[in-house]
């Protein structure tokens, strides 16, 4: 008789009170591992780590819901206004791209494709290296390569900024242009302005500079607009928190309307990235000089924590740091660290082996950094 | 099945309709084989219409008992307040134990139903409440306007 009920009993449905106490039981479990889970801390993109301002959303928004089925302004009439009024040029020096990267690809492309040979003719030899100050951005090499062209990598100083007598030295007849960052992605070191124009000036009348600019917002001190045969590429991704709307823009010099004109995507910017661009070049005070402060506050917390340690990173700007050891390599610094869940992007990218590239976010993630770097 | 985690609606909170909350089992059961199944359905139905008669005495055969057990205590008391307070509590009281049979039998019911292979999530007590209230209403009605006849003072019968 007992198992007769038994079979019944199993049919049972659970007291509401017994199902809200499994759920119960349930959630606290899950809050109990989540407190014991560490979330994995990606510190490798270059890219702001928070969103950016609400009107630049507010602007893209309304730009989309606006008239998205009409091709934008190809010329981006407006931003190319709005930029030059910020840095005091004329609007035709001006052309607007999907970020800085794609600029410069453009602007290697152009520099170094050059005119082909005369068929049956000996080749004439014509300027076709880049001098690359290194390490530097990382994909330059790499479109050079593309664009037919060779990078001749330039040594940074000693405190990782771009050491501009040696590019002046390395630009010779077979050098087409010279590319620097400022700050250095990935030192974060700054050219003097009167560095900046003293290279300018001092280029083999057939070379260009090409200025990474995209960590511009970071520095004390914004680069100059440009000069002579300077193109300076700038990027809403940094300063401006905008990478997903791959936006930027360059700056030639007077007379170069040609040569910008063949940096310019075909069709333009899209109408969302121009209104946030426009937004953004307009009020720079809302956002700009706050991140700048945060990404300098990073770094002396980062720099006051690391104090007495072998660890320790050049001075410079902006949210990436280039660390490095006395006693362990940049892998050893790299495996260490994502073996506590912290992605790091080590030196070997640009072919150093003793330096990791750190890219900073806020106040809880650098003391994640340090606590974990403290225990190498 | 809606699906109503907001991981898979992309954040949007899509409530469950009430009474759709999948049964919930201690263990999951081990199902009987068909012979057994038809068995249980078959008790299941004896059981619905067990309670179905239990309900119907509440509005019948009770009420008339202490009607009944009322007059008695009237006649041997000679008090109508009594009377009508003997009726009133002891209605009540088997009002209370008749619900408490009917919602056993209605558990029972449920159980019989899945073990017969029905997701069987609600009973069926409420609506054969309502029904035998409906059926009790309308015999009613039938015997005090058709049966017994209106007021002699609108249609005197004699």
């Amino acid at each position: 008789m007992p198992r007769f009920f038994d079979y019944y009993r199993q049919f049972e449905e659970l007291a509401p009170e017994e199902v809200s106490a499994e759920l119960r039981a349930k959630r606290d479990a899950e809050k109990a591992r989540a407190l014991t889970e560490l979330p994995p801390l990606d510190l490798t993109s270059p890219a702001w780590h928070e969103p950016p301002h609400a009107e630049i959303v507010n602007a893209a928004t309304f730009a989309l819901r606006r008239a998205v089925n009409a091709y934008p302004d190809a010329g981006a009439q407006a931003v190319r206004e709005a930029i030059a009024e910020r840095h005091d040029v004329d609007p035709a020096q001006v052309v607007a791209g999907h970020g800085a990267g794609e600029l410069m690809r453009a602007a290697c492309a152009v520099l170094l494709g050059g005119l082909e040979d005369a068929p049956g003719q000996p080749p004439i030899p014509r300027p076709d290296e880049v001098a690359v100050a290194w390490p530097g951005w990382g994909p330059l090499p790499r479109l050079v390569h593309e664009a037919g062209g060779r990078p001749v990598p330039v040594p940074l100083d000693d405190h990782g900024v771009p050491h501009v007598d040696a590019l002046i030295a390395a630009a010779g007849e077979r050098t087409a242009a010279v590319a620097l960052a400022t700050p250095n992605d990935p030192t974060g070191g700054v050219v003097g302005t009167e560095d900046l124009l003293r290279l300018a000036a001092s280029l083999p009348p057939h070379a260009w500079l090409l200025l990474d600019l995209a960590l511009d917002g970071f520095g004390e001190r914004p680069a100059p607009a440009g000069g002579e045969r300077v193109l300076a590429f700038h990027s809403f991704s940094k300063a401006h928190a905008m990478a997903g709307f791959r936006a930027g823009y360059a700056i030639g010099p007077p007379g170069a309307e040609a040569l910008l004109a063949r940096l310019a995507p075909v069709g333009g910017v899209a109408a969302p990235a121009q209104a946030g661009m426009l937004w953004a070049i307009a009020n720079p005070e809302r956002a700009v000089p706050r991140r700048r402060a945060h990404a300098a506050a990073q770094r002396k917390r980062l720099a006051t924590a690391l104090a007495g340690t072998p660890l320790s990173f050049t001075p410079g700007a902006g949210p990436l740091v280039w660390l490095s050891s006395s006693q362990h390599s940049g892998a050893e610094i790299a495996s260490h660290l994502a073996a506590r869940r912290i992605f790091v992007t080590p030196g070997s990218a640009w072919g150093d082996e003793r330096h990791v590239r750190i890219a900073l976010r806020g106040e809880a993630a650098t003391d994640r950094l340090a606590e974990a770097l403290a225990e190498l | 099945m809606p699906r109503n985690d907001p991981t898979d609606t992309g954040g949007l909170f899509i409530g469950r309709r009430p009474g759709t909350a999948p049964l919930r089992y201690r263990t999951e059961p081990q199902r009987a084989g068909e012979r057994r199944r038809r068995a249980d359905a078959a008790l299941a139905a004896l059981v619905l219409t067990l309670e179905a008669v239990v309900c119907l005495t509440l509005w019948g055969p009770q009420p008339v008992a202490w009607l009944w057990v009322g007059s008695q205590v009237d006649y041997r008391a000679d008090s109508i307040t009594l009377a009508l307070l003997v009726t009133f509590a002891g209605m009540m009281a088997t009002l209370m134990i008749t619900l408490g049979i009917a919602t056993r039998l209605d558990r029972a019911w449920r159980i019989l139903r899945r073990a017969a292979g029905h997701d069987q999530q609600q009973g069926m007590l409420p609506r054969i409440f309502a029904v035998t209230a409906i059926v009790a209403l309308v015999i009613f009605s039938i015997w005090f306007w058709i049966i017994q006849g209106p007021s002699p003072t609108l249609a005197p019968t004699r």
